[in-house]
């Protein structure tokens, strides 16, 4: 496999194939993958919270779902990429400690995974499978050749997305 | 609140920090020679201020396995204080204190993850007293969570908490040394921006 392009926190990469994407053990924060299959170009964005402040200027759109999903969604448009051939693939979203019921912080995981959600809903794009919630991080690999992902987590068997 | 202060590393009493820190360390690691009845000691505690993904790769890499354990703490002052800790780390803690040696992380039992919690809940809990009681601050601590997984991910949360206001990551860590070897352990105070310009007033060393 070619090295991979790491994906950071708050942070985009997009490629074209064979390029491949990574991001590293993503808790509650979640790994978005857009892909559009004709032209074989994937982004992956790394957001760690729901949504964007109002009324404060945003300095990195990438930090959240509903500005990371919207600005990814038009790089791709920008490469080429059709609305409508556009496919979404998530993962990510896990609730790391049991027991940390912080009202705000507690289930971050599950809001992020919602915001996501809405956001591909108002940029009319198809999200079509999912690995999100539970209580472990995903290291998660996606190809851009193929459009498939692949997640890795500890002590539990790799799986596709 | 002068959130911009908290963003610029030259503005902050690090000298002041390091001290808090080196005295929270201290009485941790006077705690955890107590339980496990042998000599354990600390590093002089670090300062940092660093980006989010820079923190994660000093502390050991996204996918290194650790288990943490997490303690909230509230009060005049809030944030979150977290203990991590390798699997050789944690075997010095359960020969110590069950005679048990751990070969595989993913082999752990519900008593052993119990045992290991506990520990690092006295380490949490007497950092903070020490804390305390030089600042004369009131801090109340929940009960411990633990999470044993990949580092980044769990990282995930203090980063999450303070990533509305921030991009960077104040921590103020030491790691133990077990009869005189450094083993890997870190134990991270992370305070919001109020409560760290708070601990400063308390402290007269507020600019």
């Amino acid at each position: 496999m070619k090295k991979p392009y790491i994906v950071g926190i708050a942070d985009m990469k997009l490629c074209r194939a064979p390029g491949v994407l990574v991001t590293y053990a993503l808790g509650s924060c979640i790994g978005i993958c857009l892909y559009d299959n004709v032209i074989k170009t994937a982004a992956m964005v790394h957001i760690m919270l729901p949504t964007a402040p109002p009324g404060v200027p945003v300095e990195n759109v990438y930090k959240f779902a509903d500005t990371g999903v919207k600005e990814a969604v038009r790089k791709m448009v920008a490469f080429g990429a059709v609305r409508s051939r556009m496919i979404c693939k998530i993962a990510g979203g896990a609730k790391m400690f049991e027991t940390f019921n912080n009202p705000e912080w507690g289930n971050i995981g599950a809001r992020n995974a919602k915001s996501v959600k809405e956001a591909l809903r108002r940029e009319g794009i198809r999200l079509v499978n999912e690995d999100v919630g539970a209580d472990y991080a995903r290291t998660l690999f996606f190809d851009s050749a193929t459009g498939i992902g692949t997640i890795k987590a500890f002590g539990k068997p790799e799986k596709k997305l | 609140m002068d959130y911009n202060r908290y963003k610029d590393e030259t503005s902050l009493n690090f000298d002041v920090l390091k001290e808090i820190g080196s005295i929270g360390t201290g009485n941790a690691a006077t705690a955890l020679s107590t339980v496990l009845g042998r000599k354990i000691s600390m590093t002089l505690p670090e300062v940092k201020l660093v980006e989010f993904n820079k923190a994660i790769y000093e502390l050991g890499g996204p996918e290194k396995i650790v288990a943490a354990v997490l303690v909230e703490f509230s009060g005049e002052v809030h944030g979150v204080m977290l203990f991590l800790q390798n699997l050789k780390f944690i075997n010095v803690v359960m020969e110590g204190l069950l005679e048990r040696h751990i070969d595989d992380l993913r082999d752990i039992t519900e008593m052993e993850v119990s045992a290991l919690t506990e520990v690092g809940n006295i380490i949490i809990s007497s950092y903070v007293n020490a804390l305390s009681s030089l600042t004369g601050i009131t801090m109340n601590l929940s009960v411990p969570s633990v999470s044993i997984n990949m580092l980044g991910g769990i990282m995930n949360v203090p980063i999450a908490m303070y990533g509305y206001t921030m991009d960077k990551l104040l921590t103020i860590n030491g790691t133990f040394e077990c009869d005189g070897e450094e083993v890997y352990s870190r134990l991270l105070m992370l305070p919001n921006e109020e409560s760290l310009d708070y601990i400063m007033q308390k402290l007269g060393v507020a600019n």
